[in-house]
């Protein structure tokens, strides 16, 4: 076991602020992301972790301006990034993979010209190409003399999320966001793959944002974590503070609900959460969660509550029994 | 308890690749079986051998013996013919494939589709106690009548996911085999289903085998876990053995690989290279090209599955393993990490 990277304190590669996102659908309005303000910094792996339909994917590629957003702001390197005239800058610093390698890299074209095109989109000159090609790949631990000239479908499914990988490396990025990059990955070719991301994120310094929701995994990668529920960031702070002492009663249940790799598992008497992910085009009056969470009190269908600190230092949660006004410190 | 279904030298070829190769299993009445390895493994073939419902390209042989709590007459199911395995599939055992809660017919009502499966396989009865069935199968799985008259568009996954189970209890089987029923699904909606099939284990005396590659997922459901590796049972014995004392080199690296709470953070050494392509197995132990204590005999001859303990079993040369030795882990170097991973 090897210990995840540790985030400096420069400014961040990335801040949003209050980011909304919304689709119509039927007439309807679906917000998918209702307010998010977040921080990623050089060099940190951050993990964004909820259920489907939260909103987490929207976010990043939001963030990435592949995505209009209703609202918020966006900075990249503490310089906004408005309208489209600083769009390519952004996908130069930063980039972004996928849970299916397959449905993202092109079956007609082989792994050398896959990795190729981020440079010609970059109008990187082309006396470089070979040899950043090369680089990219041996940095995935995928030999070129050997695979650049396959074929996606000659590839296996790590192999092939190796190619996305180098593909988003080769254009030398700040961050990585990267979406589920495992989730459909075996066991034991998951940990080749993560080997990798996190391999890289010591030897380039490379941020990494990590959207998943397998909660252990981001534990055990993440420097911070932020949970989002319906379209919000719920709870955030570091890794270890979120899981392990988690303050917000959604990320309390999230963890409740994490299987566990030993007999008998977490017992059969933990407390499971009810219901489901309620729509984003009727998200609950008062706090979002307060229909399925088994500690809601009097004022949380009427008050929406913020990010408020709680638990340790850094660690923020948006719940009113943290709320001095509402409930009494939990 | 008594055997439910004894499964002897269970084989499955395609042409001449084993997929299945040579796997034996005993399932008591009520009991929880988890099958667990990677994709290629042969547990889905296998748990589709069990109901014969592998396509004609696949050969499968070996013996399938059903135990049905309601008679004394074993029957036979590797011996029954197509249309024989039609009073054994659904009436005895039931399937809930991986990813079936896309597989509902989306312009059929979801009652009507259980209705179809209680008139196919059961005796049938009248209009009135179809309807009553249905109602009753729905409330087992923690639904209402009213979710009935939807179409599966209209529920979510959790809500379709339910409504597979209670298609597969339609013609009340004494063994359901669910393949992957959780993989689609978030944490809360996972435990929500797993909550769910250990109460209907409890309620209806159902024995179940649980398909996953999960071992959490098993590690909360299951009595007993069987470890796959390229066609064959490498260990088996009661979660808890399996879990707290691992005899099979593969099986302890699973356990490696899976973070725990509260353990130690980072990522684990990944096991290196690929599981084998059927077409061309190694020699030998099917591990023994990924394993970090393979010595000379593993390439050579292959192990049986033997007995450590009572009803504790492994196939490795050097098992039982009392403790493990260390193995160099320069693999979490990239370079070497893929040194093994071979293209199809």
């Amino acid at each position: 076991m090897s210990p995840p990277g540790s985030a400096g304190a420069e400014a961040p590669l990335i801040e949003v602020s209050d980011f909304e996102v919304q689709f119509r659908a039927r007439r309807k309005l679906a917000r998918a992301v209702d307010g998010v303000s977040l921080n990623w910094r050089r060099g940190e792996i951050l993990g964004v972790v909820g259920e489907s339909g939260c909103g987490k994917s929207t976010l990043a590629r939001a963030m990435l301006g592949l995505q209009p957003t209703a609202a918020g702001t966006l900075a990249l390197d503490g310089e906004p990034v408005e309208g489209k005239a600083r769009l390519p800058e952004l996908r130069r610093k930063v980039q972004m993979i996928f849970q299916d390698p397959y449905q993202t890299l092109n079956p007609r074209q082989r792994v050398r010209t896959i990795v190729t095109e981020p440079l010609l989109v970059q109008r990187v000159p082309a006396g470089e190409h070979e040899g950043r090609v090369n680089t990219a790949l041996g940095e995935v631990g995928i030999d070129p003399a050997r695979f650049a000239d396959r074929y996606p479908h000659q590839l296996s499914g790590g192999q092939r999320q190796r190619v996305a990988i180098a593909a988003a490396l080769v254009i030398e990025p700040d961050g990585l966001i990267c979406d589920e990059p495992v989730s459909m990955l075996d066991t034991s070719v998951r940990a080749q793959i993560l080997n990798v991301l996190v391999e890289l994120q010591r030897s380039r310094n490379l941020a990494l944002i990590f959207i998943t929701h397998d909660l252990s995994l981001a534990w055990s990668l993440c420097d911070r974590i932020a949970v989002m529920y319906l379209g919000r960031v719920v709870e955030e702070g570091t890794a270890v503070d979120v899981i392990e002492r988690p303050q917000h009663p959604y990320t309390q249940a999230l963890v409740t609900a994490i299987p566990v790799p030993e007999a008998g598992g977490g017992g059969g008497e933990r407390e499971l959460l009810e219901g489901e992910l309620p729509d984003a085009t009727a998200i609950p009056t008062g706090c979002r969660f307060h229909p399925r969470c088994p500690r809601r009190f009097a004022p949380c269908d009427s008050v929406d509550p913020g990010l408020l600190p709680v638990g340790a230092e850094g660690q923020t949660a948006a719940c009113l029994l943290h709320d001095p006004e509402h409930g009494s410190d939990a | 308890m008594s055997a439910l279904i004894e499964v002897s030298d269970l084989r499955v070829t395609y042409g001449a690749q084993p997929i299945v190769d040579g796997v034996d299993l005993t399932i008591e009445r009520g009991e929880a079986l988890g099958l667990a390895g990677e994709s290629g493994c042969g547990k889905t073939t296998t748990a589709l051998a069990l109901m014969k419902l592998l396509p004609a390209s696949l050969k499968q042989s070996g013996e399938i013996v059903l135990h049905p709590p309601k008679s004394d007459e074993p029957i036979n199911v590797h011996k029954r013919t197509e249309a024989g395995m039609r009073m054994i599939r659904w009436r005895h055992i039931s399937l809930i494939f991986q990813g079936a809660m896309n597989s509902l017919d989306p312009v059929q009502r979801v009652d009507a589709q259980i209705a179809e499966a209680i008139r196919l396989h059961a005796m049938g009865g009248g209009s009135e106690a179809v309807q009553a069935r249905i109602d009753e199968l729905l409330a087992t799985v923690g639904l209402t009548s009213a979710l009935g008259h939807r179409y599966p568009h209209e529920l979510s996954g959790g809500q379709r996911q339910r409504v597979m189970i209670a298609l597969a209890l339609a013609c009340s089987p004494s063994l359901v085999i669910a393949d992957e029923p959780t993989t689609a699904l978030d944490v809360v909606m996972q435990a929500q289903v797993l909550r769910l099939l250990e109460r209907l284990r409890e309620e209806l005396g159902l024995a179940l085998i649980l398909i996953s590659h999960d071992l959490g997922v098993l590690a909360e459901t299951c009595d007993r876990i069987a470890i796959m590796y390229a066609g064959r049972i490498v260990e088996s014995g009661p979660v808890g053995a399996v879990f707290d004392d691992p005899q099979h080199p593969y099986t302890r690296r699973l356990l490696d690989s899976l973070p725990v709470i509260g353990g130690e953070r980072g990522v684990a050494p990944p096991i290196l290279g690929q599981p084998p392509d059927p077409g061309d197995p190694p020699g030998g132990c099917a591990f023994h090209p990924r394993c970090p204590y393979a010595k000379e005999r593993c390439s050579a001859e292959q192990p049986d599955l033997r007995q450590l303990a009572p009803r504790h079993q492994s196939a490795c040369h050097f098992a039982p393993w009392s403790e493990w030795p260390t193995v160099e882990t320069s693999v979490v170097g990239i370079d070497t990490a893929v040194a093994g991973e071979e293209g199809p």
